[in-house]
């Protein structure tokens, strides 16, 4: 529980995060440079009318890959040539912040497991292919039960050899809570060990897939030296969490699933929502203490305009990522929205949370202006600036819908300048103009 | 009854629908007039969602519960009807890109319209679309993707059907969040959509156009 005189959890990471103090700075204009572009992050957060429109990366990916060049498979492989890649785009680039190769997993990670729910480049899909998500139905519809009764059970001995053959083994351990017996219930678990050797190789793969997570995290760490101590630039994107239906449409019941599950068995579905949501508000709390950063970002999936009804977001979607969002701001902290696909009709729903503590992200398919319109003095809106757009229209196409975003949306303060999704083939030129509007911004109009 | 039959699929409950087309058939009704009879519900649906009183969900849950009565009523192995079809499409996900609801959807929706949908799945190679264009005699195609890397995918294909010498027999159209006039011009489609209704309308007007 929270105390009025109590400083809250965000406070904190808010004031070591505009510091720096994790990072090792190169200079001291390097130091100041830094402190002034995450206070204007901040600032922006908190709805103050800066008179700037800092500009951010949601994700750059290829973008980033062509300035080496490096495919794909070699940014998932080859993290020296990624980090070259990182550095000279950001280098050539004036983003205000930076987010990095966060979701460009290590290969290893999922070869070591032979992990079924991601197809990669080099592997099953060309090295200049991102690399993509499988969903399917890895929780059958008459297990909510049993995962309800105990989830890490389930998660240990059906899901875990189900998104791996390599863990099939897994799934002849005997349940844990059968650790009460005569010793402990000692001899069935030893034995079930000793019985299936698969067991053992389960978990050499689960430390070989560690190890190249470990080595990830290395690079990861000397990506945000080399971006934030020398090119001065903020990480914006730190720990996360999810809306508990996207977890169970996007992990467990597929898409498919979960649109089923909301007519034939609401109860059960709902009942799996409500477990989650204390967990992912601790993973997301957890999450900012380990990372020493004040923003958790969710990203949206299965809750825009076209996925589901308003009827159905109301019922299924909103509450329990509602009390989610309510849940970190209570610490706090701030919570980056990124939400996917057309969110029209939805962004109403975002005022119902304490103003200026929110970043909503709309792709190109949200409608900037009406967003702009809907949340004026609420929350903060990022993006819309469309990948199609940047990878094929000319400057002057990009300069003039950037300049609209920028005068419409950037009045009064509360806009970040960014682009809808994933980089990737956007042309450079389109990106530098993109930013220069952005910049411009603050020095004719205040 | 065939009234609850209808309406149990439009209400979308699930299990009576199912015991419903059960009964049916137990009572000597042809399998093929309960499929027929849910097919209507399913335009029901349909033209709910096309009047924004429906949305995704509902076509889904309808498709589902069409798969169940159909694996209850029909023989193994019996085929659409293509003899009233509007025209015959051919959709998949392009080369390097594996994502699949938005092109289940509007595989989906264009069956319920009438048409004659092949869908040839995700990653698709070029010489699959090629084939599956002169092996169904295609009307159209439908190229469908999420990612901007897809575009590039979007116009090979273009040009590999235009290279079988099959571009003047087919309109093809490409799909996909991040698609627009821009990226239709770059690869060389006739039509582009965002959404299911995109598809719909442009499939109409082809047709149509050349009835």
């Amino acid at each position: 529980m929270q105390h009025e005189a109590e400083e809250k959890l965000g406070d904190g990471l808010i004031a070591r995060w505009v510091s720096g103090a994790h990072l090792h700075f190169a200079n001291d204009e390097a130091r100041k440079t830094y402190q002034a572009r995450a206070q204007l992050i901040i600032d922006t957060i908190r709805l103050k009318d800066t008179g700037k429109i800092p500009v951010i990366p949601a994700a750059t990916q290829k973008f980033a890959f062509d300035y080496v060049p490096v495919t794909f498979r070699e940014a998932m492989t080859e993290f020296d040539k990624a980090f070259d890649a990182y550095v000279r785009q950001y280098e050539d680039t004036d983003f205000d912040a930076y987010v990095g190769p966060e979701f460009i997993f290590p290969a290893g990670m999922f070869e070591a497991l032979a992990w079924n729910r991601v197809r990669l480049p080099g592997i099953h899909l060309p090295d200049d292919k991102s690399f993509q998500f499988v969903e399917a139905e890895y929780m059958k519809a008459e297990e909510y039960d049993e995962y309800l009764d105990d989830p890490s059970d389930w998660i240990l001995r059906k899901y875990l050899p189900r998104l791996s053959p390599k863990l099939e083994p897994l799934a002849q351990l005997p349940p844990l809570r059968n650790m009460l017996a005569f010793f402990q219930g000692l001899p069935d678990l030893v034995l079930a060990a000793a019985e299936n050797p698969g067991v053992v190789d389960a978990m050499k793969a689960l430390q070989a897939s560690g190890e190249s997570v470990q080595e990830w995290y290395e690079y990861l760490g000397r990506i945000d030296q080399e971006l934030g101590g020398r090119l001065a630039l903020p990480h914006l994107l730190g720990p996360m969490a999810h809306a508990p239906f996207d977890i169970i449409s996007n992990y467990y019941r597929g898409w498919r699933g979960s649109i089923v599950d909301m007519y034939s068995r609401p109860e059960k579905m709902t009942a799996l929502m409500e477990r989650l949501l204390p967990w992912q508000l601790q993973y997301g709390i957890d999450g900012a203490k380990a990372l020493g950063h004040p923003i958790v970002t969710l990203y949206l999936y299965k809750g825009a305009d076209s996925l589901m009804s308003e009827a159905q977001y109301e019922e299924f979607y909103w509450p329990t990522l509602k009390k989610l969002i309510l849940g970190l701001v209570e610490e706090g902290l701030l919570v980056w929205i990124f939400t996917q696909g057309k969110y029209d009709s939805r962004l109403h729903h975002f005022k119902e949370i304490p103003a200026g503590t929110c970043l909503i992200h709309l792709e190109s398919g949200t409608d900037a202006f009406l967003a702009k319109e809907v949340l004026a003095g609420s929350q903060c809106i990022e993006g819309n600036v469309s990948s199609a757009l940047l990878a094929t229209a000319s400057v002057d196409e990009v300069e003039a819908y950037c300049q609209r975003l920028a005068e419409v949306c950037g009045k009064g303060g509360g806009f970040m300048m960014d682009f809808s999704a994933f980089l990737d083939e956007a042309r450079r030129e389109n990106v530098k103009k993109m930013i220069e509007v952005a910049k411009r911004y603050g020095r004719s109009s205040s | 009854m065939p009234q609850g039959l209808t309406d149990a699929i439009v209400s979308l409950r699930m299990d009576e629908a199912v015991t419903l087309a059960k009964r049916m058939l137990a009572d000597g009704t042809d399998p093929l007039a309960i499929i027929a009879e849910g097919s209507e519900a399913m335009q029901v649906i349909g033209r709910r969602f096309a009047e924004g009183e429906a949305f995704i969900p509902e076509l889904i849950m309808g498709g589902e519960i069409m798969k169940s009565i159909s694996q209850e009523v029909m023989p193994e192995g019996s085929g659409p009807d293509t003899q009233s079809s509007k025209g015959t499409v051919v959709i998949g996900t392009v080369h390097g890109d594996i994502h699949d609801i938005g092109k289940d959807i509007v595989a989906l929706m264009l069956g319920m319209e009438g048409y004659s949908v092949h869908d040839l799945g995700i990653d698709v190679p070029v010489e699959d679309f090629v084939a599956a264009i002169e092996e169904h005699d295609a009307d159209i195609v439908g190229l469908s993707g999420l990612l901007t890397l897809a575009f590039d995918a979007m116009k090979s294909t273009v040009d590999g059907i235009a290279a079988a010498g099959l571009r003047d027999k087919v309109k093809i159209m490409i799909g996909g969040a991040p698609v627009d006039e821009n990226v239709r011009a770059y690869t060389g489609a006739d039509g582009w959509g965002s959404d299911v209704g995109h598809a719909i309308k442009l499939a109409a007007e082809w047709t149509d156009g050349g009835a």
